[in-house]
């Protein structure tokens, strides 16, 4: 169980395996979506996604078991509960493969109910989200507390597996409000930066807190920007073909993953002002990293948003200009969307912040309390 | 005087709303009976009530043809979709090799033409289904779900706060350490605070849900509510009907180009409101893109459900509803609005319980059915005979292109359908796909004038949606003059195995 040695132990690869296996399938998923349209049980994302739970809550599940009939020898590692024992990351990776169960039986009746997945964000898919998003907290918590609990610095494939866990954390947090950040053309929108000042500060600012390695934040958002290139570039290499109708855009190809959103800039910034304010000033802290984040995440996404929706982004490195079958083409889909009824000024800029600023805040109070976690 | 002189005297002026359920009102299954090519077929496309949902779709070889597979092509009513997806393989019915079946998905609310096409060895046939593609229902929970569902959640969310209080109370102990007495309270406090916060993220879901829950219940498909006037002008009674009801959303409806079916942009269909027979088939006049006018038949005065079935230029079908109460006919003659006007006349009007109607030329019309019940959902024996009134099959002409009609009404007014031997299928839906499947082939023939039936006889693919009682009527043209003849029928609920 601890991580002295030089490789890494077994169940940080499983859970490190589920987290990777969520964020994947979750954008596999949504291209599965943009490209074939039919949708079964056995698609691969989904595969990918039930992958993500079986070796989460299985890896949870069997530390839990082993602490509990290892008694004494293992004890004193593991959080008790319910009359068993077992660390609370794997607690916490059970519970989100519960919650994950639970998700399928309400999300089979919405289907019938309302119909197929009409929008994204629906209640059954938040809870999917919640599980996933769960067995990669659990998955931190146990690398957490291996980190914590070693007297020497901590293994470096440790220390990596917590920044590359952060990382998909970052990703699968994406995947929740594609629907209003994924695409460039949104990025001109003052939606874009709220969501982003909501969604994107807590987890960059508790992994910058908490990893034991600089940089750590943007090292994190550098994973989700890797990760997710890999499946702008790749998810386009395999055929596909629309299997429901109305097509109004043929394709012969997966749709491309959209080109992730500029991460780095804004986690840099944190980063730097994490270390450079040190603990005790958390307050400040947060307000000026609330400014430093929004004005970060304008200076990245402004001018690369327009970048992505010109000519010369239309290529298979950056991937831009891909659109689903469903999807009616026009020209619209070389501008900025909601300029006039969702601009950007100053006050949405200020409310950005203020969300920031409360989500910078509660990601150093997260951090500080990771970075003592020891079971 | 004044009212003879004087131009319109309003008799009767209502425009009630009657809010019914889906397109054909209450029927939302389509059927089709006719050749696909050499084949001759009958397609079921059973509507999931959903939208995006599965429409199961089941074709019937309706002869024994050697068949190598059937597909099934959804086309939606959209001229921008221009790409086609592959078709469905309709697979063999298990130990029925004249049934196949598949399911297709109808990704959005509007039309979709099912386009069904057989193949065999040497030769292969296709016929468009239109079908159109509504939410018409919201499945309720089931009680076995919703046991499931509370277990789990009360599971996860007990787990949670528990969790949380772990994390507070021993995570960050060393290990083998106790935690002190500041450190349970801090717990504690942490598992109060995670409890309420919880409750509040799942009230805050519940609402959530019931506000996606309402705005879909609102956006559930409805006929399209229309106001009724009924103006007697010189004795002679004349209906006005305009789609747009009463609310701001039924007048905000979109109401596009119609297309003519049969040869007509609307089929009226006037039912007594209750017991009475009374019953008329008409064909208005489009006064503008949204005002129908006609002349109303000497109809029993009293309160009559007025249907109107049009359909839209991208092929979908619907029906207008509305209630209109007639006064006293008055005494001249009825002048059509169009050659094609019929209505139940009274001579016609006998016992509409039994199974012989006597038509008003003096002729028979059979009801061809043995004893066994009618039950839901289950293929319905709508077979008829005329017999002339010398024993022998009369001879039927087509009626607006059809071997014959059938419209019924359920007594709760929640079912109305209008039937041709081709099913519920209206031919300018199918039309309207043509252009998009058959480019550069001959002209679209209506299949109904293609399949032949037995002197006399007329039958309609149909299966009742709901058990209770229901008026059918049934018309046929005969020596230039269209008959119509009246039945009752119980259809009875699901037979339950023994």
């Amino acid at each position: 169980m601890r991580g002295d040695g030089t490789a890494l132990p077994w169940h940080v690869v499983a859970v490190a395996l589920a987290a990777t296996s969520a964020t994947v399938g979750l954008i596999w998923d949504v291209s599965w979506h943009r490209s074939i349209g039919r949708d079964t049980f056995w698609t691969p994302a989904h595969l990918a996604l039930y992958l993500s739970g079986i070796l989460g809550g299985g890896a949870g599940g069997w530390l839990v078991l082993k602490s509990t009939v290892a008694g004494a020898a293992d004890a004193p590692t593991a959080t008790p509960l319910w009359g068993l024992r077992g660390p609370l990351g794997a607690w916490t990776c059970v519970w989100g493969a519960l919650a994950m169960l639970t998700s399928a039986p309400f999300d089979n009746w919405w289907h019938n109910a309302y119909g197929l997945d009409v929008k994204v964000l629906s209640p059954p898919h938040v809870l999917l989200g919640v599980g996933l998003k769960a067995i990669n907290t659990g998955a931190l918590l146990l690398v957490a507390a291996l980190q914590n609990g070693t007297r020497t610095t901590p293994h470096r494939r440790l220390v990596w597996a917590y920044v590359y866990l952060a990382g998909m954390l970052v990703g699968s947090t994406t995947v929740d409000g594609v629907e209003l950040t994924g695409l460039p053309n949104r990025w001109h929108n003052a939606t874009f930066y709220e969501v982003a000042a909501a969604s994107f500060p807590t987890v960059l600012v508790a992994t910058a807190r908490s990893a034991r390695i600089p940089w750590s934040a943007t090292l994190a958002a550098a994973c989700y920007m890797g990760i997710t290139l890999i499946m702008t570039w790749s998810l386009p290499l395999f055929p596909a073909t629309p299997r429901l109708a109305p097509v109004y855009h043929p394709i012969t190809h997966m749709v491309a993953a959209p080109f992730p959103l500029m991460l780095v800039a804004p986690a840099a910034g944190l980063d730097l002002l994490v270390r450079r304010f040190g603990r005790g000033r958390d307050g400040l802290l947060s307000a000026v990293g609330s400014v430093v984040f929004v004005a970060l995440m304008l200076a990245a996404h402004w001018p690369f948003g327009a970048f992505l929706l010109s000519p010369y982004a239309r290529n298979p490195l950056f991937g831009a200009d891909q659109w689903g079958y469903s999807e009616v083409v026009n020209a619209s889909r070389h501008e900025f969307w909601g300029v006039d009824t969702d601009p950007v000024t100053l006050p949405a800029l200020g409310l950005s912040a203020v969300i920031a600023a409360a989500a910078i805040r509660i990601g150093l109070w997260l951090g500080d309390w990771v970075a003592r976690v020891k079971r | 005087m004044a009212g003879r002189l004087g131009g319109a005297r309003q008799a009767v002026a209502v425009a009630a709303i009657a809010v019914l359920a889906s397109a054909h009102v209450g029927s939302p299954d389509t059927y089709f009976e006719g050749p696909a090519g050499p084949y001759a077929v009958r397609v079921i496309v059973r509507s999931p009530g959903v939208i995006p949902g599965r429409a199961e779709v089941t074709v019937r070889m309706l002869r024994a043809d050697p068949v190598r597979r059937v597909l099934v092509l959804p086309i939606y009513g959209d001229p921008r979709a221009a790409a086609l997806p592959p078709p469905e393989e309709a697979r063999p019915v298990t130990a029925d090799s004249t049934l196949f079946s598949t399911a297709v998905w109808l990704m959005r609310r509007g039309s979709y033409g099912l386009k069904v096409i057989v193949e065999s060895a040497d030769a292969a046939g296709s016929v468009i289904v239109p079908v159109t593609a509504v939410a018409l229902r919201r499945l309720p929970p089931g009680t076995a779900l919703a046991v499931v569902l509370v277990s789990l959640g009360a599971l996860l969310y007990a787990g949670a706060v528990i969790l949380v209080g772990a994390a507070t109370q021993e995570a960050v102990l060393e290990p083998g350490a106790a935690p002190d007495r500041r450190r349970l309270r801090h717990a504690r406090i942490a598992r109060g605070v995670t409890a309420v916060v919880l409750a509040l993220l799942v009230l805050a879901g519940c609402a959530w849900w019931h506000a996606i829950d309402v705005r879909y219940r609102t956006g559930l498909y409805r006929p399209v509510a229309a106001g009724v006037t009924v103006r007697s002008i010189e004795g002679a009674r004349r209906l006005r009907l305009t789609p747009g009801g009463a609310t701001r959303a039924d007048r905000e409806r979109p109401w596009t180009r119609l297309l003519p079916d049969h040869g007509h942009l609307m089929h009226l269909f006037l039912v007594a409101d209750s017991s009475g027979d009374g019953f008329a088939h008409l064909h208005p006049l489009a006064r503008d893109l949204t005002t129908f006018e006609a002349s109303l038949p000497p109809l029993p005065a009293g309160r009559y459900k007025v249907y109107g079935d049009v359909v839209h230029d991208n092929g979908f079908a619907e029906t207008l509803v509305a209630m209109a109460e007639l006064g006293a006919a008055g005494g001249s003659d009825w002048r059509r609005s169009d050659p094609d006007d019929s209505w139940l006349e009274p001579a016609a009007a006998g016992d509409p319980t039994a199974r012989a109607a006597r038509l008003a030329d003096g002729a028979t019309m059979t009801w061809e059915r043995d004893a066994r019940p009618i039950v839901v959902n289950r293929d319905a024996p709508l077979a008829f005979t005329v017999t002339a009134s010398n024993g022998r099959p009369a001879v039927l002409e087509p009626y607006l292109g059809m071997a014959g009609h059938l419209v019924l009404t359920s007594d709760d007014g929640a079912v109305f359908t209008h039937l041709h031997p081709a099913g519920t299928v209206p031919p300018a839906a199918q039309q309207a796909f043509e252009p998009r499947v058959h480019a550069g082939r001959p002209p679209f023939r209506h299949a109904s004038a293609m399949l032949p039936a037995l002197p006399g006889a007329v039958s309609f693919p149909y299966a009742f949606p709901k058990p209770g009682r229901y008026r059918l009527w049934v018309q046929v043209k005969r020596g230039g003059r269209v008959l119509t003849g009246a039945f009752r029928v119980t259809v009875e609920p699901r037979l339950r195995r023994i």
